[in-house]
């Protein structure tokens, strides 16, 4: 079943793109700014943030000799693209309902492509980053080539997790639901506000087996840590588990209720 | 991509769909002992329920029931029967869109569909966009969409209309742009639900004669769902009458036709 779905996936690339590319579309339609908005937002909220440490909060201490405001936008980009994920993620087949139930079209790439075109926007966001911190005079070290390699894995990582809650999200509404108000627990729980290593050893190993943290973490390893992230094993093996029991019940999921999705939706 | 044969085999349960894109083959479709079941839930809590236990009760009603009938290549059949018999959802396990629950379904060649014109589009989207998405998706290259869509405007009669985004189009207005792409793609099967009284009286004629076209070249087979026996006259060679999710009778038209009307 595995090698079926990334069968399709692979025999419908080209379209599993241009999807991608509009839902981008759909989403910037209608703005006057269009694509500027792609870096608009990011702007907007570093700009926020500056505000709001330059006058509000007053306690950024720099994280590794890097300003707090790096280390802040390195989490919270990657948030937006997981929080999307979680929340609209989860039911891509009521966004596309022609796609499932109109036309014959595998509802495996719709996962694909819906967290294609988000993951365009975060890339986006982090070109951004980059610029504005070179531009602020902190030059992008080695380890930023790790940086396309982990949003490589995290759209594997989200892909599942698209795939294995989708078909509940189609079957229930209620579910749906569920996802959407999940978005703000998993905001405060996971790190992206504060640091995680002030917090006590056991909560950091239940921490460890979250995924939305270790995404976070390792897009700041890339930015503000100076580390590889593959070295960081005791995140890192806890994260391949989680990975390997989301795919597992993405495949599980998908196999028994594919078939049940067109008669529901 | 024409050139390429895809054969596909989905086992699901007790059913089995083989599906290729051979046009070659001398047969069409066949349904060999297809049953299609619905589960109904009480509500969507319910339904949730039962993909974690299978003790959640629900109820079932068989949309098609044992269902067996053959079209051979090139053929034009005219399935009827009257509303709930079962016809909608044989159509649509035809296109794809939905699962037999057991019995087998073989489909030879690329079918498109006329089911319910207006659906099928993003209402987001402009005509033009929609248009080539679905060109893309069902596998033409850069340069056929490109000869093929002006074509599509043309006949869809939406003139500049077609930036404008779809939720702005009138119902006609989506179901002419809906027939225009879905009889312009040259499947090896067409298959036809009611939508033959498309907008105005001139626009319904025009696409009589573009089906009538469609069913004149070689090697297309069309598949006609309808309540009027007139239409199923004047397009098709032979009629499967459909009761009960169940094919009934099959011969040639008149007969068929007959024997609907008697029954």
């Amino acid at each position: 079943m595995l090698f079926s779905i990334i069968r399709e996936n692979w025999r419908w690339r080209h379209q599993v793109w241009n999807l991608a590319k509009i839902d981008l579309v759909k989403t910037y339609r209608g703005a006057a700014l269009g694509k500027l908005w792609l870096f608009a937002k990011p702007a907007v909220y570093i700009f926020v943030f500056w505000f709001a440490l330059r006058f509000g909060i007053r306690s950024s201490a720099d994280v590794n000799g890097k300003p707090f405001l790096l280390w802040l936008a390195a989490g919270v980009f990657p948030w937006f693209f997981m929080s999307d994920m979680i929340t609209t993620g989860s039911d891509v087949y009521r966004r596309y309902p022609y796609l499932v139930n109109r036309i014959k079209f595998p509802l495996s790439l719709i996962s694909t492509f819906y967290t294609l075109s988000l993951l365009i926007i975060m890339a986006c966001m982090m070109a951004f980053t980059v610029v504005v911190a070179a531009i602020f005079g902190i030059h992008p070290s080695v380890y930023l080539l790790q940086l396309p390699l982990v949003m490589a894995i995290m759209f594997v990582f989200w892909v599942a997790w698209s795939m294995m809650l989708s078909p509940l999200g189609a079957i229930s509404r209620d579910f749906a639901k569920l996802m959407k108000t999940l978005g703000t627990p998993f905001f405060w729980l996971s790190g992206i506000l504060f640091r995680l290593d002030s917090l006590p050893h056991a909560a950091r190993v239940v921490m460890a087996f979250n995924p939305v943290s270790w995404c976070v973490e390792a897009v700041r390893d890339c930015f503000v840590y100076d580390i590889w992230f593959w070295t960081q094993w005791q995140d890192f093996v806890p994260f391949l588990i989680v990975l390997a029991v989301v795919a597992l019940l993405a495949v599980h999921n998908y196999r028994r209720l594919h078939t049940e999705v067109p008669d529901v939706i | 991509m024409s050139s390429e044969v895809i054969a596909e085999t989905t086992r699901i349960g007790d059913a089995t769909v083989v599906r290729d894109e051979n046009a070659a083959e001398p047969i069409a479709v066949r349904f060999d002992h297809v049953t299609k079941t619905y589960k109904l839930f009480k509500n969507d809590r319910q339904r949730l329920l039962a993909t974690f236990s299978k003790r959640v009760k629900y109820d079932t009603v068989n949309a098609s029931d044992d269902l067996s009938f053959t079209v051979p290549r090139g053929a034009s059949v005219a399935l009827l029967g009257d509303n709930g018999a079962g016809k909608s959802t044989a159509l649509k396990m035809i296109t794809g869109v939905c699962f037999p629950t057991s019995g087998l379904l073989e489909v030879h060649g690329r079918v498109s569909a006329l089911l319910e014109l207006s659906a099928g589009f993003d209402m987001k989207l402009s005509g033009m966009e929609n248009i080539d998405m679905r060109c893309q998706l069902w596998g033409l290259s850069r340069e056929e969409s490109e000869r093929l869509i002006p074509e599509i405007v043309e006949f869809s009669e939406l003139g500049k209309y077609i930036t404008q985004p779809m939720r702005t189009y009138s119902s006609g207005m989506r179901a002419r742009l809906g027939f225009a792409f879905a009889s312009s793609i040259r499947p090896d099967i067409l298959v036809v639900d009611e939508a033959l009284s498309v907008g105005d009286r001139k626009f319904a004629a025009k696409c009589r004669d573009r089906v009538r076209g469609i069913i004149a070249r070689e090697n297309v087979t069309v598949l006609f769902v309808t309540h009027s026996t007139r239409m199923a006259r004047e397009f098709c060679e032979t009629g499967i009458v459909i009761q009960h999710g169940r094919a009934v009778f099959s011969g040639g038209i008149d007969d068929a036709v007959a024997y609907y009307e008697r029954s």
